[in-house]
């Protein structure tokens, strides 16, 4: 179901070419197991899915939400209300409070041995359309394998014969899952698959309303953000990561403590994020491509040693999947909130370039150009994810991991002549020797310095320093303006946004689009240096601009503020906290108002 | 360790940079620098294949004033640049040098942990038992109740000894040295440098300007050598050499041989290469999606 206005939809009687499942459960019900085997079966089918978890606070067990939106066609936003719920326990569910909405004529299997909660306690806005399936999960699971613990597989077998994906990949995946343990558990879960299969073509009738209409194709790829954004690292050569475990980041770390050794590279997780950019500067400069990733507070630390990079001009690439803020604030969820601490978290005149990703894919082209910027500039690059897209599991197309790699370049025989590390070069670019090169020693430092390296507080120096390591950002505008723009050329409303509020944005567009009405939208992906060219461009084309993100105190908003003026009268900023996702309905609501309130005066004048 | 065999003999000088150090007259660390060339040569070091890294303080100037690869990076991270050139780069020759306060104080939990890991690198730390560049504050190694700039009134903190840090922090090889020996000081850090894992050596090195110009004297007076029975695979008797308050005995009061970090980053890359290899981003792929 694509968002489109904020009216109340109907679940198709027929069947549907796009569906939010989202399944609610204590940490032992196996909710996310569940989740991830129908995401798998559905991208192997050739489907579009994204894929998200949400939990507790607790380490392990509390409770568990796992929402798997199916498509037919492409989609870029998780699903703005369920189509299909199953609640294993609804006092779990109640956890949940506010951040799961239920479409109307939604169907809900529920474990039927508890009492069900009336309509309204679900939040529900669709009045009594709401479809309900009694299914007694833990007696059908204890009935078919002989202990309760296998309801998910229960379930997988019932939304395998819901959705209609094919039950003999359905048998296969969770053969895969189960396979490595003892023979008898897969023996177990395959009798409770059974049971759960059964059930659903015993209720056909009632369940037909979820059945995906399809055509199978070529098998997608499902990786999260940080996955990808891990595979791009390797894919741009990247040979030596070091980091400090951070929620949201870890799976980065996760991924490369396999992988990097493997790629033959070198992985090591340190005693605290200083010493991981301390490591990955040291490392760079010694001449291997190096990263670290982490998260708001650990970026934090990171901040001096920043520093260091934009003064000693040495390529480093940092990831911040960023989480609510500041302090701990809100580990496991999203927000956009580190903005302005990746462009200006700065003592004295640093220069970086920040590059932001809005889905999956995103996070691996982010992370190469990433590479490919900080080589050739010398310089640090931050790219700027966040829990939505980097925990979020997404289909992509394994032809889409391509992205071309720039290296460092070697100084020529003639800059070794007389080797200056710092000379001053028309782009700011000065050749960069490495450890090994007989003629290319240097001593570099975090001071001041000269051409040579050397240090000096003079002020001329200071000054013809500072503008030549900012004279690089000129290049780097020129070459990497990345931006996505969806929507006509002219518009009446012009929609600005960054990073995952992209997916959202773009879907709320489409639907406008869909309905005849004039909206556009513009996502910079480079967010420093600004592709303000193309922005003024865009600018030119719309009557009104909606400013949507996910920071209390609108950092995107401000920062734009920073370098040019908006028109008065004519911006409106849509901004919360995040914690809970955007979705396209939200987005399609601020459109909505903004067109009204033009409406309005139009009706006035 | 990188030398240069096949090149005419270095010489000290060959070590020494152009700049001149911003060390006030009759500095400790002079004696330092002078030692660390000499041992440089006495080991050939290959200059270009050499990375001295250091954090901030009055010796960490120290990068600048060796003809080496040279990374003056920021206040207590010395170790950090260190682990990461080592690592990336293993067959470089890796010296890390700051001060007491750059190494125990703001950067004291990377001194554990590179020692903890047995890191490949020699870490000389020049002791002054003073902050010399933002002139004379206390230091985690003034003695209790000296005045300085930041202790008014007599410091009321007591002081640790970096070598029983190292030791207890799992270093496999730890020595002291003094600014005012070289002959000892230079035969110490070429033992460093040859040894296997994380080499610490506390030198001594007398602050005249903070600590008084008298600080070479009291130290010489102190000055005493490890008796020739000393067994230095025993930690316990290694120990009985540190918190000395009337004597300073210098050597090598602690070294024993067990796997470096990049010994055992090498066993990680055995185990990586029997499952898999090289991985190109289309190896990733496969291996992500196994057929169903």
């Amino acid at each position: 179901m694509r968002p489109g206005l904020p009216c109340p939809r109907l679940l198709s009687d027929v069947a549907t070419r796009d569906t939010t499942i989202t399944i609610v459960g204590s940490g032992g019900d196996g909710v996310v197991t569940l989740g991830d085997l129908i995401a798998q079966v559905a991208a192997h089918e050739g489907l579009h899915v994204i894929k998200t978890e949400a939990y507790g606070p607790q380490i392990r067990g509390g409770e568990s939400s796992c929402t798997v939106r199916i498509a037919a066609e492409e989609i870029h936003s998780q699903g703005a209300a369920v189509d299909v719920l199953v609640v294993f326990g609804w006092s779990d569910f109640a956890r949940f409070r506010g951040e799961i909405s239920i479409a109307p004529g939604a169907l809900i299997l529920s474990e039927s041995s508890e009492e069900q909660p009336c309509a309204e306690d679900l939040g529900h806005i669709g009045g009594d359309s709401l479809r309900w399936v009694p299914v007694a999960f833990s007696e059908l699971s204890r009935a078919s394998s002989g202990t309760p613990g296998s309801k998910n597989v229960v379930a997988l077998g019932i939304l395998g014969g819901l959705l209609g994906l094919p039950a003999d990949k359905l048998r296969r995946v969770m053969a895969r899952r189960f396979g490595r343990k003892r023979a008898a558990v897969l023996e177990a879960n395959t009798r409770a698959f059974e049971a759960g299969h059964e059930f659903a073509a015993s209720r056909a009738g009632t369940l037909d309303a979820g059945r995906l209409d399809y055509l199978p194709g070529t098998p997608r790829l499902l990786l999260s953000g940080n996955e990808a954004a891990a595979i791009g690292a390797l894919h741009a050569g990247c040979r030596f990561f070091a980091g400090y475990p951070i929620t949201p980041s870890s799976e980065i770390l996760h991924f490369l403590t396999e992988w990097m050794p493997r790629a033959g590279g070198v992985f090591l997780q340190t005693e605290d994020e200083l010493a991981a950019i301390g490591a990955v500067i040291g490392a760079s400069f010694a001449g291997v491509k190096a990263m670290t990733a982490t998260s708001g507070p650990g970026l934090s630390l990171m901040t001096e040693m920043l520093g260091l990079a934009s003064m000693a001009e040495v390529p480093v690439v940092i990831i911040d999947v960023q989480r609510g803020g500041p302090s701990t604030g809100n580990p496991t969820k999203s927000e956009q909130a580190d903005l302005l601490q990746c462009l200006f978290g700065t003592h004295g005149d640093a220069p970086r370039v920040v590059l932001a990703c809005s889905d999956v894919e995103g996070c691996f082209h982010a992370t190469v150009e990433a590479f490919n910027i900080s080589e050739e500039f010398q310089i640090p690059v931050l790219v700027l994810s966040d829990q939505a897209v980097g925990q979020r599991k997404e289909t992509i197309s394994a032809a889409a991991l391509k992205h071309e790699v720039i290296d460092r370049r070697k100084p020529t025989e003639d800059e070794l002549e007389k080797y200056e590390r710092y000379r001053d070069t028309p782009n700011g670019v000065s050749p960069m020797s490495v450890p090994g090169m007989k003629r290319g020693m240097y001593q570099t430092n975090g001071l001041e310095h000269g051409e040579d390296g050397r240090p000096s507080s003079l002020y001329l120096t200071h000054e013809s320093m500072n503008a030549k390591r900012y004279r690089k950002m000129w290049p780097i505008r020129d070459r990497y303006h990345g931006f996505q723009r969806f929507g006509p050329a002219r518009a009446e409303v012009g929609v600005l946004c960054w990073g995952s509020s992209a997916g959202p944005v773009q879907e709320a567009v489409a639907a406008a689009n869909a309905r005849g009405e004039s909206v556009a939208a513009f996502v910079p992906q480079t967010l420093y240096p600004f592709p303000k060219h193309q922005f003024q461009e865009f600018l030119a084309g719309v009557d009104e601009i909606l400013i949507v993100e996910l920071s209390y105190t609108a950092q995107f908003y401000k920062y734009l503020r920073t370098f040019m003026d908006l028109p008065q009268g004519r911006t409106h900023v849509f901004k919360r906290s995040g914690g809970k996702d955007l979705t396209g309905d939200e987005v399609a609501e601020q459109i909505e108002k903004v067109r009204g309130a033009m409406a309005r005066q139009e009706a006035a004048r | 360790m990188s030398t240069a065999t096949d090149l005419p003999a270095f010489q000290p000088a060959d070590y020494k940079s152009d700049l001149k150090p911003v060390w006030c007259a009759g500095c400790g660390d002079f004696g330092a620098l002078a030692a660390l060339h000499r041992a440089m040569a006495k080991l050939q070091l290959a200059p270009w294949d050499t990375v001295v890294v250091s954090g901030i303080g009055c010796s960490s100037r120290l990068p600048g004033y060796v003809e080496t690869f040279g990374f003056n990076g920021v206040h207590g991270r010395a170790l950090t640049l260190a682990s990461g050139v080592k690592l990336a780069r293993p067959e470089l020759n890796v010296i890390a040098v700051g001060g007491d306060g750059d190494g125990i104080a703001i950067g004291g939990n990377h001194f554990l942990h590179a020692a903890r890991r047995n890191l490949d690198v020699s870490y000389f730390m020049m002791d002054n038992e003073i902050y010399g560049l933002t002139k004379g504050q206390a230091a985690p190694t003034t003695p209790a109740g000296d005045k300085t700039k930041s202790t008014y009134w007599g410091n009321p903190e007591p002081s640790v000894d970096p070598c029983e840090l190292a030791i207890s922090f799992g270093a496999t090889w730890v020595g002291r040295g003094f600014s005012g020996d070289p002959k000892t000081l230079v035969d110490l850090m070429v033992r460093a440098m040859q040894h296997k894992g994380f080499a610490f050596l506390n030198v001594m090195s007398p602050c005249v300007t903070w600590r008084g110009d008298d600080q070479f004297k009291i130290l010489k007076a102190k000055l005493a050598f490890l008796p020739p029975d000393h067994d230095p695979t025993d930690r316990a008797a290694a120990l009985r050499y540190t918190r000395e308050t009337d004597l300073l005995t210098t050597g090598v009061l602690y070294e024993v041989r067990q796997p470096s970090l990049v010994e055992r980053m090498q066993e990680v890359h055995k185990k990586a290469a029997e499952v898999g290899g090289l991985a190109t981003t289309a190896d990733i792929i496969a291996a992500l999606a196994p057929p169903l």
